[in-house]
């Protein structure tokens, strides 16, 4: 207990409090910039932490790094266009709450929800860092491959009305994070002999092309539709009998979130994809699910935002980052001092605990500047619509080169715009194309050591472990499930087809 | 008939099909352990764009009257400028890009256009290339622009 309380001490100083404030607020707007997320969000931080103490640096890194996962979803959810990857699933049920004139509604929800997931992850990284850790562990290639199996299928749920469409989009996503080099051999793939493509295409590009430049595309077609006009943001945070009705997808997600952020290489996009996906199968309200409902916001952000919690249980209890973001905070963290890995809570424990207060504080935080950071992005949005796209062009284009400094990814963001437009146009659905991407490295690389694992042996994946069979279990429940669904629509269409109109 | 054949979303689907054909040719001349996993999405891919395209022509969607719009000159203003800022750097493509932008978004007041041009183009290039230390493609081995 009282290393807990000197932790809090540590964490309660005006300075690392002044850090948190000011780290939390940049992150909000990094993060509600297409293209700008987490990753620039560090790298611009970074550098102004090497004159503070180990809290205060943290805290301000924390702080840039919770509020730019959260920040993601204001665009996502005002103009449809994600700030983040990890945003991308807000838009399912975020934009079209916006289109009916539910912005406050929804950005209070994404706000709400984002807040309690962030939360929930703190206690649950205080509570049960250690179990959970050696919980994690115990997902090897195979449990990760029958997980990222289970989140694929929600591809099935975003693309309702056009399954095939968004199967066929599902696998361009995942045919784009193949480009480059093979990550078991190394040899090259899809490259047809350019040296640039070897380094493969990366997320950020991809999602501000489909997303941001293709949404320009699609808003300079509408330029004179009224129903096309940016509406004007304002927050109105839900009630408590509101949220004592979501409360199990509140719960729901965030768990989900703290626990994919516990497993290394997963991060925040794929947990908002894996409980997108259980809350189409789960929420009393799924059939609401993609046309404007609170719980699919809930999904998505709850659990993106608990990511930002557990994914410091790999990082600091293991020494393994989880993702791109992990790995600049535990390079901050070695910067500073701090040695992540299986000896640190023996070693700097006061230190941990301070980070998991400062962690709390920043939510809080969060929670308070969400208010007068939509404001500023009303006043943002409220400028001449030529304005507010000449500097989503900039952004997109400054965001998709900055995280590599590779020209290539410029191009990459260009023609994916080109095609997430012309692909809008046919009907298809773009989400499917991110979720490819995002999980389809997973997908291959664990399949790829499974196989390897179990000697090239397919059929083994299924009795591996209790785990890997009760994930395939629920695979194959969700495909029957979603057959039998489909196959009752298409009976009562026909039935009502047949009927005589009275 | 050809009218209905040229239909966008036919020429959508039937696009699509053919890349993942031709994308299929390349992974299977390819090593057999590298190209596990994309033969497999590449048949997947193949077999849903054949689907989507039976769909589309058994659907017949009505063909809409063809409109003139300069959405292509933003569109290619948008690849190009893309392009060439791995020779140019980022400023110079950046900069006729914000402005067109402006222009095609009816931001037309010179001082505006001009302004808007400076503040999204040249202000947000020097505040992420000089001040935040955000390196961006440059013209020059020195960095400055």
């Amino acid at each position: 207990m009282d290393i807990v309380l000197a932790a809090a001490a540590d964490a309660f100083t005006w300075q690392a409090l002044l850090a948190i404030v000011v780290g939390t607020w940049a992150g909000i707007i990094i993060g509600g910039l297409p293209g700008l997320g987490s990753v620039v969000g560090l790298t611009i931080f970074l550098p102004f932490t090497f004159g503070m103490d180990v809290i205060t640096s943290m805290a301000l890194l924390i702080g840039v790094y919770c509020g730019s996962v959260y920040g993601g979803s204001i665009t996502a959810i005002l103009i449809n266009t994600p700030g983040t990857p990890q945003a991308a699933a807000t838009t399912f049920d975020g934009y079209p709450m916006t289109q009916q004139g539910r912005v406050g509604e929804a950005l209070g929800w994404a706000t709400f929800a984002s807040f309690f997931g962030g939360v929930l992850s703190c206690v649950m990284l205080i509570v049960g860092a250690p179990q959970l850790a050696k919980f994690a562990v115990n997902f090897g290639s195979i449990e990760v491959f029958a997980l990222v199996c289970l989140a694929m299928l929600c591809i099935v749920g975003v693309s309702r009305g056009s399954t095939l469409k968004g199967i066929l989009c599902g696998m361009m996503g995942f045919l784009f994070s193949m480009v480059g080099s093979d990550p078991i051999t190394g040899a090259d793939r899809f490259t047809f002999g350019q040296y640039a493509l070897s380094s493969g295409l990366t997320l950020i590009p991809v999602v501000v092309g489909a997303f941001a430049l293709s949404e320009i595309f699609v808003r300079f077609a509408s330029r004179d539709d009224e129903a096309a006009r940016i509406p004007e943001a304002r927050l109105t945070f839900p009630g408590l009998r509101d949220i004592g009705r979501r409360m199990v997808e509140l719960l729901r997600g965030s768990f989900i979130g703290g626990f994919i952020g516990a497993l290394p290489g997963t991060g925040a996009a794929a947990a908002a994809f894996i409980s997108y996906a259980s809350a189409q199968k789960l929420s009393p309200r799924r059939q609401h699910l993609g046309k404007g409902e609170p719980d699919g916001l809930i999904a998505s952000e709850s659990s993106n935002n608990a990511v930002t919690g557990s994914s410091f249980i790999p990082t600091l209890a293991l020494g393994i980052p989880g993702d791109v973001v992990t790995a600049m905070m535990m390079g901050a963290m070695v910067i500073h001092g701090i040695t992540p890995g299986v000896r640190l809570m023996a070693d700097q424990a006061q230190t941990v605990y301070a980070l998991f207060v400062v962690l709390i504080i920043v939510n809080v935080a969060m929670l308070i500047l969400s208010k007068p950071s939509i404001g500023l992005f009303r006043y943002l949005f409220k400028l001449p619509q030529g304005f507010v796209m000449g500097g989503i062009v900039m952004f997109s284009f400054i965001g998709a080169v900055s995280v590599r400094g590779n020209p290539l990814d410029l191009i990459v963001a260009a023609v994916t715009g080109l095609l997430a437009y012309v692909l809008r146009r046919g009907g298809y659905p773009l989400a499917p194309l991110v979720i490819g991407m995002v999980l389809g490295p997973e997908l291959e690389s664990s399949l790829r050591r499974g196989l390897l694992i179990s000697r090239g042996d397919f059929s083994a994946f299924f009795t591996h472990s209790t785990i890997a069979s009760v994930l395939f279990v629920l695979i194959a429940l969700f495909i029957a499930g979603t057959l039998w669904s489909g196959f009752s629509q298409w009976r009562k269409d026909r039935a009502a087809a047949g009927t005589p109109a009275a | 008939m050809t009218s209905t054949l040229l239909h966008p979303r036919i020429v959508t689907a039937f696009a699509l099909l053919l890349v993942g054909a031709g994308l299929s040719i390349t992974a299977w001349q390819g090593p057999d352990d590298a190209m596990l996993v994309p033969r497999f999405v590449l048949t997947i891919w193949c077999a849903t764009a054949l689907m989507v395209l039976i769909g589309e022509l058994i659907r017949r969607a009505p063909v809409a009257k063809a409109q003139r719009s300069p959405l292509p000159l933003l569109m290619a203003a948008v690849l190009i400028a893309a392009i060439a800022t791995a020779s140019l750097g980022f400023l110079i493509p950046a900069l006729p890009l914000v402005a067109l932008t402006l222009w095609l978004f009816r931001v037309r007041q010179p001082l505006w256009l001009v302004l808007g041009t400076l503040i999204l183009g040249g202000g947000l290039w020097f505040l992420f290339h000089h001040v935040l230390l955000i390196r961006l493609p440059t013209l020059l081995a020195s960095g400055l622009i």
